[in-house]
């Protein structure tokens, strides 16, 4: 119960791109092109699923002083093992990616996760949640960058940074008009009142 | 707790030192073999007879245009001892975003082989058509030698050249023409540079 809550979290519900608005600054630079937003999606993914599985992992170990540091140290050492393994591996995605590669460490999302979710959560749920949340973000920045590529053979300013704004605010439309439809079918879920967060869009419960 | 801190950082500091002692020979060979791709693909008609020599740097004269770094690293193309062309790096720096880098493949009689722009941050959809992967743009510059056109030729369409440019974006192809002309116009008078004769 508590894992399929955690998915439909990160893909629907709470999706980090579309309601709590986490790690926009990638979203909107990388997703002019489809392979830029696979390959920043599967990194982000990676860092975020291995920085909660660890971040849970450690959780007993740390306490309020050095809980900060101690999870900037875990995400900046796995994008750094990222960012050596792509450039091993696939070098020209490495050159497409340039700078957004290192700054998955400034992602929100990662940090936010750990805070939120991975530092009082087992192993599997904080695993799940990674994936979940990832898979979430993956999804959203892979159809900005096909909405975009798609459309930026008509209209140019698609490939601009604003047609980056409008594309992700029509899904956000979308996502919310989808979501009014499902609510009348649905019965309202609880708020999950373990953790609190400053939503931007959606309903303030 | 502080040093359970440092402990910490200790075990992300071998982690990484790990992962990058693995990963350093693999990041050496993909670099190179990207390089030696973009030469490749960039020589190719001289490829045939030649092979890519070792870079070596070219020091210019004093004369030498702002489009060229000095010194020069030249990559000869060799036909065992005899030179046959040479690629050589340039760069425009009055592009609409920054400096556009470029690559320029010349053979020994200073005909142009291949130009491709490497490295840049023109605008998505106008200016980065000067791109192989966006158009063929710059691709018309193949075969032609320098003395084929007069200077004032050597420009785009607007100001008067034998150059297209591309709807809405001018300062592109401008900044990548007058760059190349200049570029071409020094290897004219240092022909030795691509293993040529004065």
């Amino acid at each position: 119960m508590r894992l399929a809550t955690v998915w439909l979290d990160g893909l629907w519900d709470r999706n980090p791109g579309l309601i709590q608005l986490l790690g926009l600054c990638p979203l909107l630079a990388v997703s002019n092109t489809v392979d830029n937003a696979i390959g920043l999606g599967f990194a982000t993914l990676f860092v975020l699923v291995i920085s909660n599985a660890s971040i849970s992992l450690i959780r007993h170990l740390v306490d309020e002083a050095i809980r900060l540091p101690a999870f900037v140290l875990v995400i900046a050492t796995l994008t750094t093992s990222a960012e050596l393994l792509i450039q091993a591996f696939d070098y020209p995605l490495y050159q497409s990616l340039g700078i957004f590669l290192p700054l998955i460490v400034t992602n929100c999302l990662i940090l936010g996760r750990a805070e939120a979710l991975a530092r009082r959560e087992p192993l599997l749920v904080s695993t799940m949640d990674g994936l979940a949340q990832g898979l979430g973000f993956f999804l959203v920045l892979v159809s900005l960058g096909a909405i975009r590529e798609w459309a930026s053979d008509t209209i140019i300013l698609a490939a601009l940074p604003p047609g980056a704004f409008i594309a992700l605010g029509m899904l956000i439309a979308l996502h919310q008009a989808i979501q009014k439809i499902l609510k009348r079918f649905r019965s309202k879920p609880q708020p999950n009142t373990q953790y609190r967060r400053v939503r931007t869009t959606g309903d303030i419960p | 707790m502080t040093l359970r801190l440092a402990l910490f950082g200790l075990i992300a500091g071998v982690f990484v030192s790990v992962i990058y002692v693995i990963t350093e020979p693999m990041i050496i060979e993909s670099k190179e073999e990207a390089r030696t791709k973009r030469l490749y693909s960039l020589a190719e008609p001289l490829l045939n007879d030649g092979r890519i020599g070792n870079p070596v740097n070219e020091v210019l004269t004093s004369n030498a245009p702002v489009s060229l770094i000095n010194p020069l690293p030249v990559t000869p193309i060799n036909d065992g001892e005899l030179q046959i062309g040479a690629v050589i790096p340039f760069r425009a720096l009055d592009g609409y975003s920054g400096t556009i880098k470029l690559l320029l493949a010349l053979d020994r009689e200073r005909r142009i082989v291949g130009v491709r722009a490497i490295d840049h941050k023109e605008t998505p959809g106008l200016g980065d058509k000067i791109d192989t992967r966006k158009t063929d743009w710059i691709l018309q510059f193949n075969g032609l030698r320098y003395v084929d056109l007069s200077p004032t030729e050597w420009a785009v369409a607007k100001d008067g050249g034998q150059f297209d440019s591309f709807t809405g974006a001018t300062i592109t192809p401008r900044a990548v023409v007058n760059a190349l002309a200049k570029t071409l116009a020094y290897v004219e008078t240092h022909p030795e540079i691509v293993g040529g004769e004065k």
